[in-house]
């Protein structure tokens, strides 16, 4: 249903051990997002779609489909700040008179916002990484090691099923509602959507309480147990993680003067 | 005419770039800066406790309420995936905030709420991890509130159950995209002009998309409701005995 998910499942490294990615994830994501530096944003942002497109093997299509989709918040994000207001028309590189104030690009709020750009596209790299290699079970598996409540994660685990349930439910009566020009026009959409959404509703609760009682009928005490599967941790692997992270923490700190 | 060239300009860029407003309303990963993030975090925190605590609550008096809980945030989440028809032709997504708050209260919505949106980011890249503290504060703690209290509000004042669920689902829109705007003004304020100058340009910018959507999301809410009450009546009322305890 959802090709990220498809391809965390069918994916090269999907048999690397969840924490090393998910580790790397963090920890490069961390390093992007705090130090801030172009160099360090464009080099995770390299890494990160090297180990997607190469190492994971991912279609390069998809992958840059994938990059350019948030592109439009992070457009209107950086025309937000890259325009700066001011009564005075000065140091403006380019800019215009609006409503009694100048409106205008400086110097500064440019670098800024190319800074920005490649800021949030290395970090949306980290996160396409750890999405696009790792399935949500074995996320969920790294987040018990960490110690995230049991009742949150039994929670995660139960919507991520059942997401896929109730989406097969919805594309059924959409396609009913549409063969029988549900969605002909807007007022027939607004009331063919709605009864969508409240019949889903309520095969969402009636599922609820199937579920509950098949569950109870197999001796249910309020636990989930499931099975985790095996991997394997690799010290290759997390030497490699290791000396990419620190060299993109000492060529952050270096640039900026700190080392 | 430099304005109007600034407003074409502008009504172009969002009609290109802005096929999924509803989505857009998350603040991508990494666009806040690491100490924002972190401070959003920090806020959203305690409701999360609170809200998990409330369920453990429940659960331990009712353990088919985990089932439930399970089944509203999937529906949430498949929700959110759906597409509402726009009068401008384009389409948009509703966020499901105002119905979820309203069917079963602020407290759970926020447990829900992140989960789906760590969801979204994961399955659906949308939204991101170093600013889920940021977008659950606006769409699972602020909207829902402001939700779930205008509705409540409303019917103790005697407004027909229609309008008291248009305000509160539309309201909780509004705040949810003025508490992001916020969110990113306090990020990123104005060299000159600082926070004040910075949170009318955010204002500003994500005005021509959000407005509409509070608005449709509003009226496809009451539509839902209507047909929930009409065709469901009994889950409804099983479902009050949930939201007070909840």
């Amino acid at each position: 249903m959802f090709k990220i998910d498809h391809f965390a499942y069918t994916n090269r490294l999907k048999a690397v051990h969840p924490a090393e990615k998910f580790g790397f994830a963090m920890i490069t994501l961390s390093l992007c997002v705090g130090l801030n530096s172009l160099p360090v944003s464009v080099a995770t942002l390299t890494i990160m779609s090297f180990a997607v497109v190469v190492l994971a093997g991912t279609p390069w299509r998809f992958y840059v489909k994938l990059l350019t989709l948030p592109l439009g918040f992070l457009l209107m994000g950086i025309v937000a700040v890259v325009f700066s207001v001011s009564s005075v028309a000065a140091g403006y590189l380019w800019g215009f008179h609006l409503a009694g104030v100048y409106v205008g690009v400086t110097e500064d709020s440019l670098y800024f916002a190319v800074q920005l750009f490649f800021k949030v596209l290395g970090a949306v790299s980290c996160l396409y990484f750890l999405a696009l290699t790792t399935p949500l079970t074995d996320i969920l598996q790294v987040l018990r090691k960490l110690r995230v409540p049991p009742l949150f994660l039994e929670l995660m685990m139960l919507i991520y099923r059942f997401i896929f349930v109730l989406l097969e439910t919805a594309g059924r009566i959409h396609l009913s509602q549409s063969s029988r020009w549900g969605y002909a026009t807007i007022t027939a959409s607004y009331r063919s959507l709605a009864g969508l959404i409240a019949n889903l509703f309520a095969r969402a609760y009636w599922r609820s309480q199937v579920s509950f009682h098949a569950l109870l009928s197999r001796g249910y005490t309020g636990r989930l147990e499931v099975l985790e599967s095996d991997y394997r941790l690799s010290w290759k692997n997390i030497t490699v993680i290791t000396a990419v992270d620190m060299l993109l923490a000492v060529f952050g700190l270096y640039g900026r003067g700190i080392i | 005419m430099s304005r109007k060239i600034y407003f074409m300009v502008l009504t172009l860029l969002v009609l290109t770039f802005y096929p999924n407003p509803a989505y857009a309303m998350h603040i991508m990963e990494g666009f806040l800066p690491l100490p924002w993030a972190i401070f959003w975090a920090v806020i959203t925190l305690p409701f999360l406790i609170y809200g998990l605590k409330s369920i453990k609550d429940t659960v331990e008096e009712n353990p088919g309420f985990k089932m439930l809980l399970a089944f509203a945030g999937a529906f949430a989440f498949v929700l959110s995936a759906l597409k509402i028809p726009s009068v401008t032709g384009s389409s948009s997504h509703p966020t499901g905030v105002g119905l979820g708050a309203i069917l079963f209260g602020p407290t759970v919505m926020t447990v829900i709420g992140v989960i789906i949106l760590l969801f979204q980011a994961l399955l659906l890249a949308h939204g991101g991890i170093t600013t889920l503290g940021a977008n659950t504060f606006s769409m699972a703690v602020v909207g829902p509130l402001v939700s779930y209290g205008i509705y409540k509000g409303a019917q103790k004042a005697g407004l027909p159950r229609g309008l008291a669920v248009f305000f509160g689902a539309a309201l909780g829109d509004l705040a949810t995209y003025v508490t992001t705007s916020i969110q990113l003004a306090a990020a990123y304020p104005d060299p000159t002009g600082g926070i004040a100058a910075s949170l009318t340009k955010f204002v500003g910018v994500f005005a021509l998309t959000q407005v509409p959507l509070a608005v449709s999301e509003g009226l496809l809410t009451v539509v839902a409701v209507n047909f929930l009450v009409s065709h469901n009546k009994s889950d409804l009322l099983a479902l009050s005995v949930i939201k007070r305890e909840g």
